[in-house]
């Protein structure tokens, strides 16, 4: 299987304003390197305001980084022309409800994505938007829905169906699968894990659930403050993590 | 003593398509420094029912009550007015959405600052800014946010998610409520935060005898930290009971499906095999099923289910199904 996400020594610094003059900058990122294989999912656990969302706005170019070399399936990703990694790499915000338009229906906004994003016609389009629907579980009913008309759990769902529909071969769920519903959770674990299978997706799991990491993560990575601490395959890190802080997480999760 | 006691709760709202009836005739009630746990799938209607509690619906939406008991005292006999100002004192919420909590526009100190009320602060008026001050920063460090100077100066935005969940803890429970309602409490936090947290909540349920109605996916936690547990599915009460009891024989297929599609409930899961799932989706408003409303996805539905079934209850353990997974009753 071929190396779909390569990342190499990637920095961020933000800086923030504390006190009327003064300004302190925070290293939100320091030094990451990580590949991730093509149909392989990788985990990212770490503490609130270790990074993990910065590393995700990274690798889809909404924020730049300080240092080092993002390169997706085969090429460096430059900044100014982002949208058309688009088809390859799909990000789902860890807030459902501040990524959608207010005044668009849901059937609006998703063949808006496939109008601005593939070349397909009237037809075409429906189709797509039927069934992707569909697999997240879905009505068609909900087309006619607007974002205010669904719940928080719902909403993730549409905010997973906007980004399938365009068939990347790179997902990054940012606390993507927690506002769902344990039942509903197991349905789209099952549908993630079937696109695996059959077209070689790869997924970047934020997320703090190690039940859920064991269950469907390859690789697991531990971040904390900017820095990374362990890095393998996921049963080989939860059985001997090398550091303090990710054997006292292993635990606390275990306990 | 009973703190909370609501029958029959319906929440209602008129759309182009005609009314839809978002929670349908849901009870609820909390004993005195009780803690439970309200589950159900997404769009249940479980955060509609908190909001409703508190007062905060959009006006659009009707709600209706046989009744509505708090401490004892009914509260729709009162004017509107008094309901408001009772509830606002004794309860506290943490919203589900961040963005509803917290003013994107002010900084987290002035934020944190109004969240404390004039009655918690002690010693003369003149120092009141400065307890006020002093109130905030021990706040702070109770939810776990040791670096409180930088955090205060802030803006939502400029945090990570989980600190603004935290602030949003210290600020709901700066007004020692009689009960907190916590809709998805922690989800932006790692289990090391999370159990410090849950286990800060409990010292306050504890101690203080705070009731806590906690609505949440994490059925681990909802085990691990509620004592009563109700199951909403569609919009009505499928289930309710204690939780330990529940999690171990639940008498619902819904309730059962759900616990059985935690990965952590089933050790002996491969890695990267599917879970258990019902089939099908959950129904909209619009076009509900006749009778059971799980009846399209439920493994057990027979003719019988196209009947509405009734809440039942065998001891403290109610129910809705017409064939409940009961020792050898189970089909
Ligand atoms: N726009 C910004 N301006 C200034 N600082 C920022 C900005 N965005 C993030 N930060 C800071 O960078 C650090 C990393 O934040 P990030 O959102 O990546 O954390 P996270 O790991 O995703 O946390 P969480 O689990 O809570 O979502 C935090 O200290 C945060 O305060
Ligand atoms: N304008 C509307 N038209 C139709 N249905 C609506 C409208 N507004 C809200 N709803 C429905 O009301 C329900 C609201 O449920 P609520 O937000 O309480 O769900 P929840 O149980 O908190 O779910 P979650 O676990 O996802 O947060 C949803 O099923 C939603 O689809
Ligand atoms: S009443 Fe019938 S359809 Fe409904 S949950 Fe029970 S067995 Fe299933
Ligand atoms: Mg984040
Ligand atoms: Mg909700």
């Amino acid at each position: 299987m071929s190396i779909l996400l390569e990342v190499r020594n990637l920095s961020k610094t933000y800086s923030q304003q504390a006190g009327l003059f003064r300004q302190r900058s925070i290293c939100a990122l320091n030094d990451i390197s990580f590949s991730l294989l093509e149909g392989r999912t990788l985990a990212i656990v770490g503490e609130t305001g270790s990074g993990k969302s910065t590393l995700a706005k990274l690798l889809v170019g909404i924020e730049k980084p300080d240092q080092g070399e993002i390169i997706l399936a085969g090429t460096a990703v430059q900044i100014s022309h982002y949208r058309q990694y688009n088809h390859i790499i799909r990000y789902i915000f860890q807030d459902a409800t501040t990524s959608l338009n207010p005044h668009q229906k849901v059937g609006q906004l998703l063949d808006d994505t496939l109008r601005f994003n593939t070349q397909m016609n009237v037809e075409q389009r429906r189709q797509k938007i039927r069934l992707t629907l569909k697999q997240l579980g879905l009505l068609d009913d909900h087309a006619e829905f607007y974002p205010h008309m669904f719940s928080g759990g719902q909403l993730q769902r549409v905010a997973l169906a906007r980004a399938l529909i365009l068939d990347p071969k790179l997902l990054i769920l940012d606390e993507a699968l927690t506002a769902l519903d344990p039942s509903l959770r197991a349905q789209i674990v099952n549908l993630l894990l079937e696109l695996q299978q059959k077209s070689g997706l790869a997924y970047l799991l934020i997320t703090n659930h190690l039940r859920l990491i064991k269950h469907i993560a390859d690789d697991l990575l531990v971040l904390h403050y900017g820095k990374m601490l362990d890095y393998g395959a996921t049963a080989h890190v939860i059985a001997n993590p090398q550091h303090d802080y990710s054997q006292k997480l292993i635990s606390s999760a275990s306990a | 003593m009973q703190l909370l006691d609501i029958k029959n709760l319906t929440i209602e709202l008129t759309t182009p398509d005609g009314l839809i009836r978002a929670v349908d005739r849901v009870s609820l009630s909390m004993r005195e420094g009780e803690t439970r746990g309200l589950v159900g799938e997404s769009g249940s209607g479980k955060s509609l029912i908190a909001k409703a509690i508190v007062g905060v619906l959009n006006k659009r939406w009707r709600v209706t009550a046989d009744s509505f008991g708090w401490r004892g005292q009914e509260l729709s006999n009162l004017p509107y007015e008094q309901q408001r100002k009772i509830i606002g004192r004794d309860v506290a919420m943490i919203y589900q959405e961040p963005s509803k909590s917290l003013d994107p526009t002010a900084a987290i100190l002035d934020q944190l600052e109004e969240a404390i009320p004039d009655h918690r602060l002690e010693g003369p008026w003149w120092k009141r800014s400065y307890m006020r001050r002093r109130r905030a920063i021990a706040l702070l460090h109770k939810v776990g946010i040791r670096d409180h100077q930088s955090v205060m100066q802030s803006y939502p935005y400029q945090l990570s998610e989980g600190i603004c969940q935290k602030t949003m803890i210290a600020m709901a429970i700066a007004k020692d409520p009689k009960l907190l309602i916590a809709d998805e409490p922690t989800t932006a936090l790692e289990t090391t935060t999370q159990a410090q947290l849950f286990r800060l909540l409990a010292s306050f349920n504890q101690l203080k005898g705070m009731s806590i109605l906690l609505i949440s996916h994490e059925l681990e936690l909802i085990a691990r930290y509620t004592q009563s547990l109700s199951v909403l599915y569609c919009g009505q009460l499928v289930e309710a009971g204690e939780t330990a009891s529940i999690i171990k024989q639940p008498y619902h297929p819904y309730t059962h499906a759900l616990i059985k599609s935690v990965p952590g409930f089933q050790p002996n899961l491969p890695p990267k095999t599917p879970l258990y799932a019902l089939p099908g989706s959950i129904p909209v408003f619009q076009h509900l099923p006749i009778g059971c409303r799980l009846g399209p996805r439920c493994p057990n539905a027979r003719k019988e289910c196209v009947k509405t079934p009734a809440l039942e209850r065998l001891h403290n353990h109610y129910y809705s199904c017409h064939f409940p997974l009961i020792g050898n009753k189970a089909p």
